[in-house]
């Protein structure tokens, strides 16, 4: 490219790179695909393979072809439905709480003036750097049993913890916001321009009636996205809610599949059944949003670089 | 298109959710061990109005497994109305849920303990100590195999009752034998037989090796013992990976991989030496008593048998790998708890133990049961306690298996003298345990 | 009385409180506890299970003389950022270029992309081992004989790409998602101002990805700092310490070990949490200076 930037006039440049623009970008985006898809094909097939030939090949084709591990992982666990049930209840209402909240915050952060925001910002930032490792005790200690235990100030005894463990209330309370979301919904709203609110403050409207009837529609996208990213995210969680739930009743989707995981083996074509099933919600789920994701060509065609 | 392969994917999907019912069966994948377990149906029993809540954890090793153990349950809810037994699996990391749980004062009142972990649970004194409560209820420690009960006891206290071990056993593939016309192994085999073997095993053209020698801290170390040396002083406050024993032991241990009579398990493209077992490009592989549901399982067709180890120039050495049922310090009904411990551990249930095939019962008494007679792979691994050392280091246990593991690596992946790589292991552990 | 402007500033103040006060509620009650009490734990001596005692900063002390903090997991860790991050960075950015264009099957390209973020860790971690295995598809394309993942050579690199595989896909979606709220009357404004293409690109599209850029950037740069969960899952660790990073020595002090060091994995985690935060504001001032 640079060579050819030297040698040819401008004019001509763009000419040759429209004429290389669509089979690179296709060539880029087959690639790309391929790298993509292949390890999710990769245990599909063996998903669908018996387990005494997840050594053999063929590896790409599922010959010989069963249904059998996904019957195993249905039969296996009466308590199947029921955590599917429950990962659903905690993704669901995560994803429709935190997404709110997370826009709201953001909103405060991008477009509002009050003191002592950078350093809030700063510090919910920070707060993301701290590796989970060592907030886990702590954590768990003000979900469950309390930080002091029995702490009674004149007689009546104060609470210090949520005694919320084998509860799936453990799993969303804390989950309600998190800095990931209101970093990304500011960094949003920063990027959106501030004409519209502008006409709409100058109509006499006030921040609350901007923010839900201006600023929500038109952050579909983002918020979208940020849907998405809770959901998968609540979906996947797998230490806390290993810590905090007891009974296999209240478990949650991976922690229930995660009985396939042998100490010393696992039976792969079956962890593969079960991790299909586990993906599978969050394909759903994507599909039902990606036709918002993308506005109409006819809009799009306007900025082809 | 791409709408109609998803389509095609998604019906895939709801056909499997459909027809599992007529499926073609084409291999059976569990045993249904539920079903093993005669159980009453129907039992009338009078509900006391007082009744004990006992949680119990442990690592969820399989379906199958797990269906064992909520069956001896159920049937002692049966013999024990007055107490309620909670289960409740811990799916993922086992000991760092359970460190937080202890750490937060909400553990189980019962849950598995390994040896390994045992020093520092012990130390800590989180756990109940069990000799008032066996007493109480006539339980004797003679009832056990020495060295489980005896792992599981630290400053003259019983903290655990073993509730399965297992050791390592010599496997060994008897088609590639007969195909390389060698006698199958025997229990007096030496390490002279061993290595004999492996070089007429080996075709490394062919991507079949004699031996699985992987840089694993729990398979080497029983060539230490059986060149009469140890990994840790008895009182496990220094390290002896620096002994002319330990050397020794690499030197022969690693020479497999240097002649090519050996191989590690990644040589083959696999994680575990098991599956190279398996897939038969290991002729033979040091490995517990978990490879044999394994190799039923995924390899049906395999032709295997297991021997004890081969005897060294000190004689025999062998590792015992055992878990027990420990009482927390916190726990509200340790009667209760002891309750549930004993009948889990009790001759009927380590006899149901025994035949689901998974593991070896800690019962000394269970030595002559016709399981071994129709077994000889768990007869081996039974057997291969008598002389063996507990899979423990001490309180820096995990240190030392790193440093073991990497010495080994360093042999193998950089080619560095085993003597002096040991010595940089024994230096290094020394630095971290404060020496 | 207050004036009409004051009453509008409080009235913006109180807005931003009432939006961030479920923020409030988890940072007051679930973060900032949680993260003193950390910070607290990382001038003691404290495995879990006996009270913590103070030590004053010989934990610090010790984990900057460590021998595996310092040449392995140190070393590892900033390799790891210097290499991921950008890479990571630049290919989402280009694969949502090309996505934002008019180009057939952009459903199925988007959907495709993000397959990698649906599949399930371990599933991803299995399908990279037995890829890149000694006799793996990857060793018998490019007839190779590497032992990718037991090599202290490769083995880093090898779980760099795995992970760079694995969050371009949700990168890309955040860059798609910037892309397609530029407003068309910025584009429309340029192209009148006879601005040529490349002109566009630099002068309209860069710095309306600016936010974008500084949130995928610095969320990169966190998610590598603390790399842990493929470094579980398919080394942990070796071989010969080539994969520890500072996020699994701090698993392995607090939870991994026979002889828990929590106090020790709370100084590292504040030492990593401050080389992260010099990094994210270094990194803010240069993506901020440039507007």
């Amino acid at each position: 490219m640079t060579t050819m930037a030297r040698t040819m006039p401008r004019r001509d440049i763009f000419a040759f790179w429209d004429r290389i623009k669509m089979p690179l970008f296709y060539g880029v985006l087959i690639l790309w695909t391929l790298i993509s898809v292949f390890p999710f094909w990769v245990s599909v097939v063996y998903s669908l393979k018996p387990v005494a030939n997840s050594y053999a090949p063929p590896y790409l084709w599922p010959i010989p072809f069963t249904l059998e591990n996904y019957r195993t992982v249905l039969t296996q666990f009466e308590l199947f439905p029921r955590w599917l049930l429950n990962s659903t209840v905690v993704a669901i209402a995560v994803m429709l709480i935190r997404t709110l909240f997370c826009a709201m915050g953001g909103y405060a952060f991008a477009r509002l003036r009050f003191p002592g925001k950078d350093l809030l910002f700063t510090l919910t930032l920070f707060t993301m750097m701290v590796p989970g490792q060592v907030t886990l005790i702590p954590q768990f200690l003000i979900i469950g049993p309390g930080v002091i235990r029995n702490l009674t100030i004149a007689g009546v005894e104060i609470p210090t913890g949520f005694g919320l463990l084998n509860n799936l209330g453990a799993l969303i309370l804390p989950s309600i916001v998190d800095a990931f979301g209101l970093f990304m919904m500011t960094q949003f709203y920063k990027s959106i321009p501030t004409e519209l609110e502008e006409a709409a403050l100058v109509d006499g409207l006030g921040r609350f009636g901007i923010f839900f009837r201006i600023v929500l529609p038109i952050s579909q996208t983002a918020l979208l996205t940020l849907a998405l990213f809770t959901f998968q995210g609540t979906w996947n969680s797998f230490m806390w809610p290993l810590i905090v739930l007891r009974s296999p009743e209240n478990f949650t989707l991976p922690i229930g599949l995660q009985w396939f995981k042998g100490e010393y083996y696992t039976l792969y074509s079956i962890v593969l059944a079960g991790s299909i099933f586990n993906s599978l919600p969050i394909i759903i789920i994507f599909f039902l949003f990606q036709r918002y994701f993308i506005r109409s060509v006819a809009v799009t065609g306007l900025k082809e670089a | 298109m791409y709408r109609k392969a998803f389509a095609l994917m998604a019906l895939l999907v709801v056909a499997g959710l459909v027809l599992t019912a007529c499926a073609p069966q084409t291999v059976t994948v569990t045993v249904p061990v539920k079903e093993t377990v005669p159980v009453p149906v129907e039992k009338t029993v009078v509900v006391p109005q007082e009744r004990a809540t006992v949680r119990l954890s442990g690592w969820a090793a399989n379906p199958q497994e797990t269906a064992l153990l909520e069956s001896l349950l159920y049937r002692f809810s049966l013999e024990n109305p007055d107490i309620i037994v909670k289960y409740e699996p811990i799916t993922g990391d086992y000991w760092q849920a359970i460190k937080t749980l202890v750490g937060a004062g909400e553990e189980p009142d019962i849950y598995y303990m390994d040896i390994f972990q045992f020093p520092f649970f012990a130390k800590e004194g989180v756990l109940l100590p069990l000799d008032d409560l066996m007493a109480a209820t006539g339980t004797s420690r003679d009832a056990f195999i020495p060295d489980l009960i005896n792992a599981f006891t630290y400053e003259g206290e019983t903290y655990g009752i073993p509730k399965d071990f297992n050791t390592l056993a010599l496997f060994f593939n008897k088609d590639l034998f007969d195909q390389a016309g060698l006698a199958y192994p025997t229990d007096d085999w030496t390490w002279d037989d061993l290595k004999a073997a492996a070089q007429q095993l080996s075709q490394p053209d062919k991507n079949i090796y004699g031996m699985g020698v992987p840089a694993d801290p729990g398979r080497f170390p029983i060539f230490v013992f059986q060149n009469g040396g140890r990994i840790m002083t008895e009182d496990f406050s220094d390290t002896l990976l620096d002994s002319p024993e330990v050397a020794e032991a690499a030197r022969f241990y690693t020479g497999f991989y240097f002649d090519k009579s050996g191989a590690l398990p990644s040589d083959v493209g696999e994680g575990w030496q098991g599956t190279a077992f398996g897939k038969g490009n290991f002729a033979m592989v040091y490995e517990g008593g978990w490879l044999i549901p394994y190799l039923n399982q995924q390899f049906p067709d395999l032709k295997y048998g297991a021997v004890l180890p081969p005897k060294g120039p000190k004689g025999y050495g062998n590792l015992i790998f055992t878990v027990a049922y420990v009482i927390s310090k916190n726990s509200k009904n340790p009667e209760a708890a002891w309750k549930v411990i004993e009948f889990l551990t009790n001759e009927a249930s380590q006899t149901t133990v025994l035949e689901s095939g998974f593991a070896l019962p800690s019962r000394a008494s269970l030595i002559n049961n016709p399981y071994f007679e129709s077994h000889p792979e768990s007869a081996a691994i039974f057997q291969g306690a008598n002389g063996a050392t507990p899979f423990m280091w001490g309180l820096y246990g995990s240190d030392v298996n790193e440093k073991m593991g990497q010495a080994l690596e360093r042999i193998y992946l950089e080619g560095q003298d085993p003597e002096a790589s040991f010595q940089q292991a024994a230096q290094e552990l020394r630095e971290i345990m404060g020496k | 009385m207050f004036s009409q402007a004051k009453r509008r500033k409080l009235s913006e103040w109180f807005t931003a409180y009432v939006f961030l006060a479920p923020w409030f509620f988890i940072l007051f009650v679930f973060v900032l506890f949680s993260i003193g009490w950390a910070f607290y734990l990382s001038f003691t001596d404290y495995n879990l299970f006996s009270p913590p005692k103070w030590v004053g900063l010989s934990q610090y002390i010790r984990v900057l003389r460590d021998r595996d903090f310092l040449q392995r997991a140190l070393p590892n860790t900033l390799q790891y950022v210097a290499v991921v991050v950008p890479i990571q960075t630049f290919i989402s950015l280009i694969i949502a270029f090309a996505l934002d264009q008019n180009i057939r099957f952009r459903r199925f390209f988007r959907t495709a992309f993000y397959v990698p973020s649906v599949t399930s860790s371990v599933v991803i971690s299995l399908i990279f081992v037995w890829l890149f295995s000694k006799v793996g598809i990857i060793n018998q394309i490019f007839h190779l004989k590497i032992d990718w993942l037991n090599s202290p050579t490769y083995a880093l690199p090898t779980i760099m790409m795995v992970n760079i595989w694995s969050t371009i896909g949700t990168m890309m979606l955040i860059f798609l998602a910037a892309l397609q709220d530029i407003p068309l009357t910025l584009y429309e404004a340029a192209q009148i101002d006879g601005a040529n293409r490349f002109q566009i690109l630099r002068y309209v599209t860069i710095p309306a990805l600016r936010p974008a850029i500084f949130f995928v950037v610095t969320m990169g740069v966190i998610g590598c700092f603390q790399v842990f969960d493929q470094i579980y899952v398919m080394t942990a660790g070796g071989p010969l310490g080539s994969t520890t990073t500072i996020a699994y020595l701090i698993y392995k002090w607090a939870f991994g070990s026979t002889n828990i060091q929590m106090g020790r994995a709370s100084a590292v985690a504040f030492i990593l949490s401050l080389m992260i935060l010099v990094v994210v504001l270094i990194q803010r001032r240069i993506i901020e200076r440039e507007e």
